[in-house]
């Protein structure tokens, strides 16, 4: 582990570290261009430039830079303050400063930075360089060449991390122009993350173009529910309504990227086909009003039929907690229903997958929903369901999230069915009961990605209509149905859970970190109590 | 922290205020009786609304959103005064205008006149020279709350009032003009 | 108690209460135009009916109008109860205070005058309740109105509207103290409690009045400036409106009223005034009295003294009608609108003036021709009304001097008011009091 010195601060870094993140964990700041963390390094904006004091030769660029033992570096002097006015000098000489019209504006490094390090006076006494200005070269990008820079990120990612390698840098010196080869287009399902790389706003999100200025947004920390990889997110919003998302770093799970297609997925939080309202048979009702009659039906099928003509199928795109909690309440309440879980995709899930991210799987919750089913025990699958349908044994069907009828496709439908989701479907056209069902981004939970790893969802923005979150709807159902012991609180349910699912045992819901944690593979033998991290009544 | 600024020290007899009362009560009565014996002749007043009164240059008055020459508004829609603004009372839509090489304008710009506070700081941070309040308006008035939320329509090269300005007036009809008022080089007396 | 004696009680309460809410839009008018003339403006000048403006007087009906047809808003955290019983209280304080108050000698009917009515002889006396707390009943009604204000400020569930109530109850306590004090010195002087009997003893010589605290002269001085800078402080006028403060607390504790709640609070202010400026005159200025004309002397010499009013009519009512007449050049707006009927509004005046100095002659022919002769109620009646008449116009002065303070002197701040009325007037008071019972023990022992 080598130890570098920072502005005189000592810090022990991992081998192969180079100087910006070195510099980052001694708390200080060295501001960059052309570096990314997850980018190979090409060194081209200098505005890294650092002072060497011991072990190498000074001034050097930090991202260029490997940490290694007795170096020892200064960004306080004068001539890096110097140096990082000169190169904001350079890199302003032809920039339009289009700032007023500029997307970018409010999160634009070069903005930041001339605030920081530039504060100059244009001394340019000619004509600026004008290069072409808003290129529809994507689907989802606008690329502005006059606003560039030249950092050349944009053209590492679409070389190294999609490998489709439309972009380049065209010319020399002060004509240098970044642009895709004549006649053709980006053409891979990244393209957001261009727009996100770009320290500047030469490359634009078409889809939030003009929609806000960046400083009104806020965001709050969530994950992708688009598909089983579960990217980790930022929810940008303002008054209630979301603007866009945006990658949240998470090394462990999407680096720093999100496909276009999660990325665009905000539009379904206030889509046409949302589920606002809760359903019964007599048309929209409250929900109360709509889970009373479910409860009432479930009795009356339990006590006319036996437990087993009550069935529910657990929801591989609802929380863990959503899924717990329901399982809990229908299985307190009529202890020998028949549990299900039917995995697939809905008709809704976006038709393409890669080996960068996204999976297969369009489901954010299939590996948390195995685990429940595994710890329950008497889960079937989706034979099992159409068995069981297919006898007519199973009169009631409570249906979490998915759309298990375009799932099963040809079946016999059950004489009665109930569904908790969120968005319109055949089986809600199909459902007596119809409840709302909050999306991922307006409640606190968490989902299981494909690895196994739990991460945290947060709410960004009060959930539209009617609709609660899984476990609020869930005790709603077992108060109903006259049992009031369970917990309603995302907190609480997570802590049932993780005390339950030998997989989960340990996690607690506040404990997950901004990075997730991964499941037990292999269940401890012994059951581990999890911390209560439940706010004291 | 106020600071208390020192004053003279006030006599015992000053503290009774009896005598400073007097006197002052003195000049008000000695106008009083002067306007009343003099038909009125002495005031220096504007008749208004008949005739307005000519406001300064720098008067802050209505805001009014400046154009190019080509007509468009010179709004680019940056928000720069929605953000400065103290009152929270300016409310733009911006949109994009595929055949301008400005490519934002504001499709909708609304002031709320029932919240601004006439500080002037959109003005000042506009970096488009785009809002001004150099209308010299300042009779903002409407018959319900909508009629005060100026809309980009209305404020779209918004011109001055068209009542008569005392300026005008006095030129014209200089028997009017307040006892002192120089028709010739109308400038605004002390006490206007 | 017979019906006719019922009937003149509650015929006294009308006039009481007519007297307070008639005077009430004059003084309106009045604050507007003296306080125009103060500021070198015309005043309100155009509402206007036929092209009559009276000076302004045609605001004071718009106003009403204004007052009655705008909204009721009420907040809604407001504390319903307190919050519409505030506005009452101080109004009908107000009236209240005025019942205690004389506006004329006793009127006498001598028995059978009309008939067989009246048995035996009868005293009405002119005041609407004649009771032995006289200035003490006054004393403690007066102190009643801060709670309509205290009530406003809290009911209304408003800080500012809390400021003023607390800025209200500690500024009304304090000057209630000088105020008593200097009452008491025309306790003293006067050697009673009851206005009638004080009112009694002003008649004659002017050297009767309280101001002159019967020749303790100083005395009564420091008396009355005490009692008038307490009324103003009492009344929440300039300088001493710290309650409504619209500098500091928008407007203080009548922030959150409007419409007819927020009128009520308004006139009440006035009635205030009026009420103030008629203790002023009861205690210190004569009351009724005409200066060296006792009420017996009066009733005596009626007839001169009508033709010498009516002579003295004659020229005032006629510089009037001069000053119309000049005013005529100065109608505002005269080449904006040609035809505008407010042109016309000058002759008109110059005509109601010059016909009010044909009527004051008129009254100067009837005290000629011994009109008062003609019933033996008749002098009465005439005295009541001349009565009345000086105490309207002695009571317009005081309103007048209200406005014109108003207009003349900036607002005080807070400690400044609280030093002045506990450190300056009250000591003085209290020395003035121990100074007018000097004074009146030397006049009983020395000069009686
Ligand atoms: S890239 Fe940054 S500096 Fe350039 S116009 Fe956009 S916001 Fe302004
Ligand atoms: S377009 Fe943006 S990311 Fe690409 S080289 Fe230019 S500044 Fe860098
Ligand atoms: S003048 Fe001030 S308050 Fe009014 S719109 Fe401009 S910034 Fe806002
Ligand atoms: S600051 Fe100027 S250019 Fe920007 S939105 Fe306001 S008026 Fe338009
Ligand atoms: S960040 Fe080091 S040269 Fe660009």
């Amino acid at each position: 582990m080598p130890t570098v010195k920072v502005n005189g601060i000592e810090v022990e870094v991992a081998p192969g570290t180079n100087m910006i993140e070195a510099a980052r964990q001694a708390g200080v700041d060295i501001p960059h261009y052309c570096y990314h963390p997850h980018l190979p390094v090409a060194g081209n904006c200098r505005m890294c430039l650092v002072d060497v004091e011991a072990g190498g030769r000074g001034p050097d660029i930090a991202c260029n830079m490997q940490a290694r033992d007795g170096l020892a570096i200064r960004t306080d002097t004068d001539n890096v303050k110097r140096m990082r006015r000169s190169v904001m000098e350079f890199l302003l000489v032809n920039h339009p400063l289009d700032c007023p019209i500029c997307d970018q504006a409010g999160e634009c490094r070069l903005q930041d930075y001339y605030m920081e390090h530039g504060q100059h006076h244009s001394r340019l006494a000619d004509e600026k360089i004008t290069r072409t200005k808003r290129q529809d070269i994507g689907d989802l990008i606008i690329l502005d060449a006059d606003r560039c820079i030249a950092c050349s990120r944009c053209v590492r990612f679409s070389d190294e991390v999609t490998k489709t390698g439309e972009l380049r840098l065209f010319n020399r010196t002060d004509h240098t122009e970044i642009g895709v080869f004549p006649g053709t287009r980006l053409s891979h399902h990244y393209q957001g993350c261009l727009a996100d790389i770009c320290p500047v706003g030469a490359l634009t999100n078409k889809d939030f173009r003009f929609q806000k200025r960046s400083w009104y947004l806020r965001a709050e920390p969530s994950v992708c529910d688009r598909c089983a990889t579960g990217c980790n997110i930022d929810v940008d919003h303002d008054h209630g309504e979301v603007f866009r998302y945006r990658p949240r770093r998470n090394d462990a799970v999407n680096k720093s990227w999100m496909c276009d297609f999660g990325r665009l997925s905000y539009k379904r939080l206030a889509a046409e086909d949302r589920i606002l309202t809760a359903r019964g048979p007599e048309g929209a009702e409250g929900v109360d009003a709509v889970l009373a009659g479910l409860a009432a039906a479930v009795d009356a099928a339990a006590r006319d039929h036996g437990d087993g003509s009550v069935g529910l199928v657990l929801g591989t795109r609802a929380t863990n907690e959503a899924n717990w909690a329901m399982l809990r309440a229908l299985r307190a309440a009529v202890p020998g229903a028949r549990v299900f879980l039917v995995e697939g995709n809905d008709p809704d899930a976006f038709d393409y997958t890669d080996d960068l991210l996204v999976h297969a799987d369009k489901n954010p919750n299939t590996a948390g929903v195995r685990l429940i089913a595994e710890a329950d025990g008497a889960v079937g699958d989706a034979e099992a369901l159409r068995a069981a349908l297919a006898d007519g044994g199973l009169r009631l069907l409570l249906v979490l999230a998915d759309d298990v009828l375009a799932r099963l496709g040809e079946v016999r439908r059950p004489e009665a069915l109930a569904f908790f989701g969120t968005w319109a479907n055949a089986t809600s056209e199909a459902a007596r009961w119809v409840l709302p069902l909050a999306a991922a981004q307006e409640v606190e939970g968490s989902f299981t990605n494909f690895q196994g790893r739990v991460q945290r969802l947060q709410p960004a923005i009060p959930a539209a209509g009617d609709s609660r979150p899984g476990q609020v709807l869930a005790a709603g159902l077992a108060r109903a149905l006259g049992e009031d012991a369970l917990p309603a609180g995302a907190a609480g349910v997570f802590h049932d859970l993780a005390a339950n699912v030998p997989a989960f045992f340990g996690l607690s819901l506040a404990g997950l970190g901004a990075e997730g944690a991964l499941v037990h593979r292999e269940p401890p033998t012994e059951q581990v109590a999890p911390p209560d991290t439940r706010p004291a009544p | 922290m106020t600071q208390q600024v020192p004053g003279p020290e006030m006599t015992t007899g000053q503290k009774f205020y009896v005598r400073e009362v007097l006197q002052g009560l003195w000049i008000t009565l000695k106008h009083t009786v002067r306007n009343v014996l003099n038909a009125d002749e002495n005031f220096t007043i504007i008749d208004y609304p008949d005739v307005k009164k000519v406001m300064p240059e720098r008067y802050k008055g209505a805001h009014r959103l400046t154009t190019r020459p080509d007509g468009k508004v010179k709004c680019v829609a940056c928000m720069m005064c929605a953000q400065i603004c103290p009152a929270k009372c300016i409310t733009i839509e911006a949109g994009e205008d595929p055949d301008d090489p400005v490519e934002k304008y504001p499709v909708q710009f609304q002031i709320d006149m029932l919240r601004c506070i006439y500080c002037g700081f959109c003005v000042e941070a506009c970096p488009k020279d785009a809002i001004r309040m150099d209308t010299g308006i300042y009779e903002i008035n409407g018959f319900t709350r909508q009629d005060l939320i100026h809309d980009k329509a209305y404020m779209k090269d918004l011109k001055a009032g068209k009542k008569p300005l005392a300026e005008d007036w006095y030129r014209e009809h200089p028997e009017d003009a307040p006892p002192g008022y120089d028709v010739k080089a109308p400038k605004l007396r002390e006490g206007y | 108690m017979d019906w006719i004696q019922i009937g003149i009680v509650a015929a006294k309460i009308g006039f009481a209460v007519a007297f307070v809410m008639s005077i009430v839009p004059i003084l309106i008018w009045g604050e507007r135009k003296w306080s125009a003339y103060i500021q070198d403006r015309p005043g309100p000048n155009r509402a206007q009916i036929a092209g009559i403006r009276a000076g302004g007087l045609v605001h004071v009906l718009t106003d009403v109008v204004k007052l009655f047809m705008k909204e009721d808003v009420q907040p809604t955290a407001a504390m319903k109860a307190y919050w519409w019983v505030a506005p009452l209280i101080p109004m009908i304080v107000g009236l209240m205070t005025f019942t205690v108050v004389p506006w004329s000698s006793d009127f006498a009917i001598p028995a059978h005058s009309f008939g067989d009515w009246p048995a035996a002889d009868l005293t009405i006396p002119m005041q609407v309740a004649r009771i032995n707390a006289g200035m003490l009943f006054i004393l403690a009604f007066s102190s009643l109105s801060v709670y309509g204000i205290m009530l406003a400020g809290w009911g209304s569930n408003n800080k500012f509207s809390m400021l003023g109530g607390l800025r209200a109850s500690a500024q009304m306590i304090s000057y209630e103290l000088a105020m008593g004090l200097s009452v008491v010195v025309m306790f003293l002087v006067y050697g009673t409690v009851r206005l009638d009997e004080i009112a009694q003893q002003q008649a004659g010589s002017i050297f009767n009045w309280g101001i002159f605290a019967p020749t303790g002269f100083i005395v009564g001085l420091i008396a009355f400036l005490i009692y008038w800078t307490s009324v103003l402080a009492e009344t929440n006028r300039l300088p001493f409106d710290l309650p409504e403060g619209e500098a500091e607390i928008v407007a203080g504790y009548h922030t959150e009223y409007s419409s007819m709640r927020f009128a009520l609070f308004f006139m009440a202010e006035y009635a205030h005034m009026i009420v103030g400026s008629t203790l002023t005159v009861t205690l210190f200025f004569g009351s009724y009295n005409i200066p060296f004309l006792r009420p017996e002397t009066l009733q005596a010499n009626i007839d001169g003294v009508l033709i010498a009013l009516g002579c003295l009519g004659i020229p005032v009512n006629l510089f009037f009608a001069w000053l119309a007449w000049k005013r005529r050049r100065r109608v505002f707006y005269l080449s904006i609108r040609p035809d505008d009927p407010r042109q016309k509004e000058p002759k008109f005046w110059v005509a109601v003036w010059t016909m009010a100095a044909l009527a004051s002659a008129g009254l100067a022919v009837l005290g000629i021709s011994r009109w008062v002769g003609m019933h033996l109620l008749a002098a009465e009646t005439a005295v009541l009304l001349l009565h009345i008449g000086m105490l309207l116009v002695k009571v317009m002065f005081f309103c007048y001097v209200f406005v014109w303070i108003r207009w003349t002197l900036p607002r005080f701040r807070y400690d400044q008011l609280m030093n002045l009325g506990w450190r300056m007037m009250v000591p003085v008071a209290i020395a003035n009091v121990l100074l007018a019972g000097i004074w009146v023990i030397i006049r009983e022992t020395f000069l009686a």
